[in-house]
């Protein structure tokens, strides 16, 4: 009987590698057979060995994605968690050597595979549950303190930027994924919240190592959600639909918690 | 840089003494440091202090500023056949930028393929074009750090046909022709010797000596697989007398080599690792005791 050839060169040998890492998880699956001639058999079948990989990386990117969304895990269950995860990793396989990465499109991903049913509302939470990742590995930077809109012109001061602290992160959903997080971390019992309570809108901040999660009025987190993607003042509160009147409470409470750190004025010409 | 960081200070940036260290993990960073154990340096996985900022950075430092650091990576795939990952490699100089470690470590091995990471230490063949491939990748690796790398001998699960080279030869060779030095994984070597029947002795006495700046030692996990036992490498254990042995031998071979403990998974309390650390030191005191 003739045997395929084996792989002939490194790149060649590789991607039959990951073809095989990629494929059909059953055990006793069919494998490349030019990828099994390569690989010794000393009464051990090749694909036997194979499957070790595929088990190894499979678990691997499982493991990084649960210790991402532990809430979720909770909520859906172990079972429907790993057909997502399986369903996630053939859409989005790891792009970095860095895990930290894997969970990155999951909420994107969760929000188009579960629109239209009663689970839609787990793609909010995804999103909450990155931003906590994230709130964890941004960079800390010196607050300033409120005192320093005192020096700005009034003239100004609605083209002026508020540059906040990179671990912000401001979380809107018309489902109420505050009250899911809360009661279903390790110390809480895990209590189902009905989807339909109603929207709650969260700021995230770190605080003593930790994600705070901060529900707050629904204009404040889009007015501040609008400040960090960079908007000025008065863009912040039109796209947010707040009114001047809000505005003090906002700042006093961005300013309260340490999360400006810096003023940046108009640069004349800049303006579109 | 995170300010917390910068204003956590320096600590120890000698050399890695010729002792026992510790690999560390996010569970100990506490520990560590409100105990202040008698271990002689630590190792930490590059890849868990990529970020920006936040506690695990700050945790490092604190360590650091106790302990020599070594920093070892598991993400880099320096033997993919794909272009390196510019972004990783640029992730890995500023930890070495921000940590100052007295060794920075990686693995023979490649991680990716078609774009896609599989995060796992994948093996290479012991081919002229592998090791041609590798060496290059470890040089331009060295040169974007500006100093040379340790690079570690795997444990794998398989061997291909194609290998000529033995793993001993393979990496003396790569050592030859990438000036790299070498992390031997003396349980990497006894896992390959009951998974591929090779022969540890002769690894052990065909390894480049000099090169071997650290010597790992690990546990791992016996898992019946068809007709076969095999070692899975899970660092989830004590290590094992045959280990021990063989770490005795690699110590003839080698010299006394500062040596990590590394308990990556099912991570005991601190002091377990801290006393397997110790015996490590009996072991080193014995061979500086044969050499003298």
């Amino acid at each position: 009987m003739n045997s395929p050839p084996e792989p002939t060169n490194l790149a060649e040998l590789q991607a039959r590698f990951a073809a095989a890492l990629r494929g059909p998880t059953r055990d006793g699956e069919a494998a490349d057979p030019a990828l099994i001639t390569g690989i010794v058999d000393d009464g051990l079948e090749p694909a036997a060995r194979l499957n070790l990989y595929r088990n190894n990386t499979r678990a691997m990117f499982f493991g990084a994605l649960e210790r991402g969304y532990p809430v979720i895990v909770r909520r859906v269950g172990d079972g429907y968690f790993q057909r997502l995860a399986a369903e996630y990793r053939d859409a989005h396989p790891s792009r970095s050597g860095d895990l930290h990465w894997i969970g990155e499109n999951f909420p994107a991903w969760l929000a188009v595979r579960l629109a239209g049913t009663e689970y839609a509302w787990l793609a909010d939470l995804a999103r909450l549950e990155w931003a906590c990742e994230e709130v964890l590995v941004a960079a800390d930077v010196p607050a300033i303190p409120i005192e320093a809109l005192g020096g700005v012109a009034p003239e100004v001061l609605p083209e002026m930027r508020l540059r906040l602290q990179p671990t912000l992160h401001c979380v809107s959903s018309a489902f109420p994924v505050w009250s899911v997080w809360r009661a279903n971390q390790p110390d809480q019992p895990g209590d189902a919240i009905a989807a339909d309570r109603g929207a709650e809108h969260v700021v995230i901040t770190r605080t003593d190592d930790r994600p705070v999660l901060h529900l707050r009025p629904e204009a404040e987190v889009r007015f501040i959600a609008a400040l960090a993607s960079g908007a000025c003042l008065q863009d912040a509160l039109e796209t947010s639909s707040s009114s001047v009147e809000d505005l003090p409470r906002a700042l006093a409470w961005l300013f309260q918690n340490g999360l400006v750190v810096a003023l940046e004025a108009p640069v004349p010409g800049e303006e579109e | 840089m995170n300010r917390d960081v910068r204003a956590a200070g320096r600590g120890p940036v000698g050399p890695i003494p010729v002792s026992a260290g510790i690999g560390l993990r996010s569970a100990h960073h506490e520990s560590l440091v409100r105990e202040r154990p008698a271990v002689g340096w630590i190792e930490a996985h590059t890849e868990n202090y990529f970020h920006d900022g936040g506690p695990q950075l700050l945790a490092l430092e604190r360590a650091r500023a106790l302990y020599p650091l070594s920093l070892h990576g598991v993400g880099l795939g320096l033997g993919s056949a794909a272009p390196l990952d510019r972004e990783h490699l640029r992730r890995v100089k500023r930890a070495i930028d921000r940590f100052e470690p007295a060794l920075v470590s990686e693995h023979a091995c490649w991680g990716q393929s078609g774009g896609e990471h599989f995060n796992d230490l994948l093996p290479l063949p012991q081919t002229e074009e592998a090791l041609r491939h590798l060496a290059s990748r470890v040089r331009e690796v060295q040169d974007v750090f500006g100093r040379q790398i340790l690079v570690e001998n795997l444990s794998s699960y398989l061997a291909f046909t194609s290998s000529h080279l033995t793993e001993w030869e393979f990496l003396s060779a790569l050592v030859e022709e990438s000036g790299c030095g070498l992390l031997l994984d003396v349980n990497n070597i006894f896992v390959n010797s009951v998974n591929l029947g090779s022969d540890p002795q002769k690894f052990i006495a065909g390894v480049p000596q000099h090169a071997v700046q650290e010597i790992h030692l690990a546990g791992h996990l016996r898992k019946q697989v068809g007709q076969r036992v095999l070692l899975i490498d899970d660092h989830g254990s004590a290590v094992c007398p045959d280990v021990w042995r063989l770490f005795e031998a690699a110590l003839r071979r080698c010299g006394p080599v500062p040596t990590l403990i590394e308990w990556d998974t099912d991570v005991p309390a601190l002091d377990v690792l801290v006393a397997e650390a110790a015996l490590a030191d009996q072991y080193l005191e014995r061979a500086r005791e044969l050499a003298a």
